[in-house]
């Protein structure tokens, strides 16, 4: 059962971790506080692997990593964070024949609530943040892929974790419930340590006060949303053709071209930047400046 | 109007739905035509909790019903929550005890009719069933939820070591009853060669999938029991002492090498 630690810290020191011959991380060096963070990085980049690390599915294969305090390559440490950890992986497999109920009941099972009263209303509670209270008795089979994640971040919520990990939670998910999920997630972030992965910027732009980028295993970026989005100021621009000068063009709805380019255009039209221009453009190359917030590497 | 009234307790059973059906009919069709009864029905109503009438009655719709099995587990002894851990497993459903039960069932009666053969067949099947329900029972391919449940305070190691205490807890009874059919010493002949068989499964399940451990056993042994059915024409070589002694033996020496490195079962070996 989740106990919301005052001063909440998750810490890793050049942190690293190899597969075979394969490095997934290299060197993370991060300190997570109560607040959202998002993780943001094509795919292979690392973020899988950085959340599996966070929730002690992983150990390192280098540094330093603390959670809460405590050292999860100590046994007993590991049992006392995993006490208060919500975890969602990329993927679950459900077994078979499982309610929704019965799935997060199990789950409630394996993290020691083992009064049937309690245990049942905290099933019901966390299936209701996720809009899944009139699906409980529900064979997961039969449901959506966004029904079934919304399950997969059912079990993570129990007991109200001091640390929630969360691999893509809004994928396949419709944009009402994303709103919902949303909201639900802003309002655990406010005693809770939340990361999450994603490939949607929209989601750690609405959701997320930090954003951390990885790319080939390391941290390109790590700092404030609004501070990456700033970085873009002047590198987007919209034109009736695709400007060579741009990284990346692409044909809008209106039939124009969106163009975000590495150096600050003159004489075009310029237009806000959004989250997902200043990554592509993260992703594309360095800026020209040094960035004015957070930490690009 | 009526010439009687529902009594406090009749009432009570009534809002509470604990009366039986014909005196809850009873009770409906007095209060149809009675006003001060009913009036006296809502005030009772007020007092109850209705949020809990709500959460008993949502249980009654969305709480698995404890399986045969799980219920079974929990009368002789271990707590119901550990019962339901237990016996949530795939390996543990109606349709696959029946299967296996049916398969043993089916080798017992070639035992009990079709002499040195039919034993000979029992003998083969009957150790490997309990190695492929104890491999089924922890092999995340049959239960694929393995992340959720590996970052859990529950220990894994003491979820396994109970789900084959299960597995080895029905096979003892299924001994007695096949005692009552077969003749001779094979309905205890094969006790010994399947719990050594799931100790073996236990220690190469930390190098392999259980299910992989479980089909490499079952192979093996199928292949030897063939080459001595071959050789001997009585199954005498399997369950005499001395046999039997030797499966004791694999049986110990598998179950220390599942000791040594239980961190190296996959449920475990990330931190091993």
């Amino acid at each position: 059962m989740g106990v919301a630690v005052p001063t909440a810290s998750i810490n890793l020191r050049n942190v690293g971790r190899t597969f075979g011959a394969t490095r997934a991380l290299a060197n993370v060096d991060l300190d997570l506080k109560p607040g959202v963070t998002g993780l943001l990085g094509p795919n292979g980049a690392g973020k899988t692997t950085l959340l599996r690390l966070l929730a002690t599915a992983l150990p390192p294969s280098r540094g330093q990593l603390s959670v809460l305090g405590l050292d999860p390559g100590v046994p007993a440490e590991r049992t006392s964070i995993r006490r208060q950890l919500g975890y969602q992986p990329q993927e679950v497999g459900f077994p078979r024949g499982f309610t929704a109920f019965a799935f997060v009941d199990y789950i409630a099972l394996l993290k020691e609530w083992t009064e049937p009263p309690a245990r049942h209303s905290e099933v019901r509670r966390v299936l209701g943040l996720v809009g899944l209270s009139d699906l409980g008795a529900k064979r997961i089979r039969a449901m959506s892929g966004g029904q079934r994640r919304r399950v997969a971040l059912a079990q993570a919520l129990l007991g109200s974790p001091a640390v929630l990990i969360l691999d893509e939670p809004t994928t396949g998910v419709d944009p009402e419930q994303r709103v919902v999920l949303r909201t639900v997630l802003a309002e655990i972030a406010r005693t809770s340590i939340v990361v999450l992965s994603t490939h949607q910027t929209e989601d750690v732009a609405a959701l997320c006060e930090r954003v951390v980028v990885l790319d080939r295993g390391r941290v390109r970026y790590d700092g404030p949303v609004t501070d990456l989005v700033r970085q873009a100021a002047g590198r987007v621009w919209l034109a009736d053709e695709p400007d060579p000068a741009a990284s990346v063009s692409w044909r809008t709805g209106t039939g124009r071209y969106r163009n975000v380019g590495a150096r600050v255009r003159d004489g075009v039209e310029h237009i806000e930047p959004s989250l997902e221009d200043a990554y592509l453009l993260l992703r594309a190359g360095s800026w020209e400046h040094e960035p004015a917030g957070g930490v690009a590497s | 109007m009526t010439g009687w009234h529902l009594d406090d307790d009749a009432l009570r059973r009534y809002v509470e739905r604990t009366d039986s059906l014909t005196e809850g009919a009873s009770a409906e069709q007095h209060l149809l035509s009675c006003e001060p009864c009913r009036a006296r029905v809502n005030a009772a109503v007020d007092v109850i909790d209705l949020a809990a009438v709500w959460d008993r009655t949502r249980d009654a719709i969305e709480v698995p019903r404890p399986s045969v099995f799980e219920r079974l587990l929990h009368a002789v002894g271990l707590p119901a929550h550990e019962a339901r851990l237990v016996a949530v497993a795939s390996a543990f459903r109606a349709v696959w005890l029946t299967g296996a039960a049916a398969i043993l069932a089916f080798a017992a009666l070639a035992a009990a009719f079709g002499h040195d053969h039919g034993v000979w067949l029992f003998l083969a099947v009957a150790p490997v069933v309990p190695c492929l329900v104890v491999a089924s029972s922890y092999d995340p391919w049959m239960d694929p939820a393995l992340e959720p449940e590996l970052v859990t305070p529950y220990p894994a190691l003491r979820l396994v070591l109970l789900r084959t205490i299960a597995v080895l807890a029905l096979a003892l009874p299924t001994v007695l009853v096949f005692g009552l059919v077969i003749p001779g010493d094979a309905p205890f002949g094969w006790l010994l060669p399947a719990v050594g068989f799931v100790a073996v499964v236990l220690a190469a399940s930390t190098w392999v999938s259980p299910l992989r451990a479980a089909i490499a056993v079952s192979s093996a042994w199928l292949a030897l029991v063939s080459l001595l059915a071959a050789r001997f024409g009585s199954p005498d070589a399997i369950i005499q002492g001395r046999a039997q002694a030797g499966f004791l033996v694999l049986a110990a020496a598998s179950f220390v090498i599942f000791i040594l490195r239980r961190r190296q079962l996959r449920q475990l070996r990330p931190w091993g």
